[in-house]
């Protein structure tokens, strides 16, 4: 199969994300060989590299709550975790109607759809300013 | 320093992160949306929490373990997360477990190397030795007698 990327016919709506996203995620490995090589040895190792999201900011945010007196770190760990499950979640989910409404931008108003239609994000209702 | 859940946003640069790579390429995220996002991150944080609290609650635990958040997961409807997050667990727990033993590590790498140093000076070494040879005994009749009481 000829390579597509060069071909000067107007992109369909398909091939080019397929294409797109092939180079992104070679171009996102490349970035964190980078990213390693240059931190140094100590940095591959930890593990903070299995959290994207800083534990201590998690950790802060946990104990605004009045009836939250400790937080194990494993704890801590997992919330972090779950909540990039989350974010990854509902940008996915919002995609969706902005889609459907042929846009490749997230617009507010597309949270706000895949909010009031989703349960799982029920909670959210009326929390967002 | 007490905060305010207000002031603790999660940092742009790593929602922002999250974002694009959950989404194909070409895909744009307004900055009303991420800013949403980042709220909505937060509010998911302080309601996993409270669920998970109530669980510790239950077991009359003061503290929130691993378990209570799983258990919050699944009372929230977010059970997919469940599998995934398990295994994340598990290699934190081998990773926090590798670092109590390279810190252990170090410490003992320290105690070698300060008795290196000691053996720079040989006859304060013997005279320490001389010192060192009274005292355990010393200590040993110290032990006894707590050992009696």
């Amino acid at each position: 199969m000829a390579a597509t990327v060069a071909t000067p016919v107007t992109p369909t709506e398909l091939d080019p994300d397929r294409c797109g996203s092939e180079e992104e995620s070679r171009g996102a490995e490349a970035e964190e060989e980078n990213t390693q090589q240059q931190i140094g040895p100590a940095a591959a190792v930890s593990h903070s590299r299995l959290s994207k999201l800083p534990l201590a900011r998690i950790k802060a945010l946990m104990k605004t709550d009045p009836d939250v007196s400790l937080a194990s770190q494993e704890s801590v760990f997992i919330i972090a975790k779950a909540t990039e499950l989350f974010v990854e979640m509902i940008a996915k989910d919002a995609l969706v109607y902005a889609q459907q409404g042929k846009r490749k931008t997230l617009q507010r108003k597309d949270l706000d759809n895949a909010i009031e239609a989703i349960d799982e994000f029920a909670f959210l209702e009326g929390t967002l300013d | 320093m007490a905060e305010r859940p207000e002031d603790l946003n999660l940092p742009n640069a790593v929602i922002t992160r999250i974002i694009k790579e959950a989404l194909p390429d070409g895909v744009n995220v307004s900055k009303e949306a991420r800013r949403a996002i980042s709220q909505a991150a937060s509010v998911f944080v302080l309601y996993a929490t409270s669920c998970a609290n109530n669980f510790a609650m239950k077991a009359k635990r003061k503290t929130l373990n691993a378990g209570d958040v799983l258990a919050a997961m699944e009372e929230m409807e977010f059970e997919r997360f469940l599998e995934p997050l398990k295994e994340a667990l598990e290699v934190y727990k081998k990773g926090q477990k590798g670092k109590k033993e390279v810190s252990e590590q170090k410490r003992k790498d320290k105690e070698k190397k300060n008795d290196s140093e000691n053996d720079k000076s040989r006859e304060e070494e013997e005279e320490e030795e001389d010192r060192m040879e009274e005292e355990p005994e010393a200590e040993n009749e110290a032990e006894e007698e707590e050992v009696e009481n």
